[in-house]
């Protein structure tokens, strides 16, 4: 083999291996945002918190969250007091998980500039309570950053919340998880 | 029924009125203004959390907080809130530390690496040990303001 041949092979694995680190791995962020709505003809009521713990892992697709019940905030303190005390007993159980998985990982192109889509099924968890969630996703690649948008619903009732009497026509049954996520590859 | 009687239960209403248009417009905590429930260093709240995290919540949660600790780096990458890390145990713990908006300009002067003092609402710590993809845990405090 001449030298050519030689600078030639190692500029391609060279080359390849950059492509592989860039693509391949983990991807986080711990920024993320997750907004939730609830909507009803007496009140709407939402929350938002920007400091979501979430990554994933490019080869497997492996997606895992975690978010401070805390660190929801409402635009007004007592939704906010009430939330936490009444319903979600934040002190007891201070943070939601959710681990699943993205369904389409390869259809995802991490190193290529664009929009694509894949569904999400894992296992949400809050006060202690997991079931099972499934929804789609769009995943927008620009620059290394990989944004990833989502929504699902719901029932306050399904893990364990409970709303008195008096507020249940306040408070859907349905409440709008948005999530939306800038993940950078972790080095 | 008597004049004052009626008089009395006017009053009584609108106070009843006024009380609950003021507890439901009740403003959040302002930090600025309210005195630090516990001061400590960024270290020993981390290990407080990393120690015994419902032992820490019952202390530490929903409290004025502050801290003084080691500026690692500043996370810029959420422009709804600006956020900055303390070093909390080497690279399994810091504290992070969210800002409101009109604060990024106080958070972009701090110099990393130099000790700073903080006073945010303590939310509690974020990630665990199950979730290995997620690396660090981290302290949360929100709401915060730069002392020095």
């Amino acid at each position: 083999m001449n030298k050519t041949s030689i600078l030639f092979a190692a500029i391609i694995t060279f080359g390849l291996m950059a492509f592989t680190n860039h693509s391949g791995g983990i991807y986080k962020t711990n920024t993320g945002n997750i907004n939730f709505f609830s909507h009803t003809p007496v009140e709407d009521i939402t929350a938002d918190n920007h400091k979501v713990k979430t990554a994933f892992d490019a080869e497997t697709g492996k997606l895992q969250f975690s978010v401070l019940i805390k660190d929801f905030e409402f635009p007004k303190a007592l939704m906010q007091e009430h939330f936490n005390e009444n319903y979600m007993e934040s002190t007891k159980y201070p943070k939601s998980t959710f681990t699943g998985t993205i369904d389409k990982m390869s259809a995802v192109n991490l190193a290529k500039d664009g929009t694509y889509k894949s569904s999400i099924t894992g296992k949400l968890t809050m006060k202690d309570v997991t079931k099972e969630v499934s929804t789609m996703a769009t995943f927008v690649v620009k620059g290394g950053i990989v944004n990833a948008k989502a929504s699902f619903t719901v029932n306050p009732v399904d893990y364990h919340i409970a709303i008195p009497k008096t507020v249940a026509a306040k408070i859907s049954n349905e409440i709008k998880i948005n999530v939306d996520a800038d993940y950078t590859h972790s080095h | 029924m008597t004049r004052p009687i009626i008089i009395l239960i006017i009053v009584l209403a609108l106070g009843a009125v006024f009380y609950g248009y003021n507890t439901y417009n009740k403003p959040h905590t302002n930090v600025g203004k309210s005195e630090a429930a516990e001061t400590l260093l960024a270290t020993e709240i981390f290990v407080a959390f990393d120690t015994n995290e419902q032992a820490a919540m019952a202390i530490y949660s929903d409290k004025v907080i502050q801290v003084e600790g080691q500026l690692l780096s500043k996370d810029l990458s959420n422009e709804k809130e600006p956020q900055i890390l303390l070093k909390g145990n080497g690279d399994e713990g810091f504290v992070r530390c969210g800002f409101k908006p009109t604060e990024l300009s106080k958070v972009l002067a701090l110099t990393d690496s130099s000790t700073v003092k903080i006073k945010g609402v303590c939310m509690g710590c974020n990630g665990s040990e199950e979730l290995d993809l997620l690396g660090s845990k981290d302290v949360v405090l929100s709401n915060c303001i730069i002392i020095k």
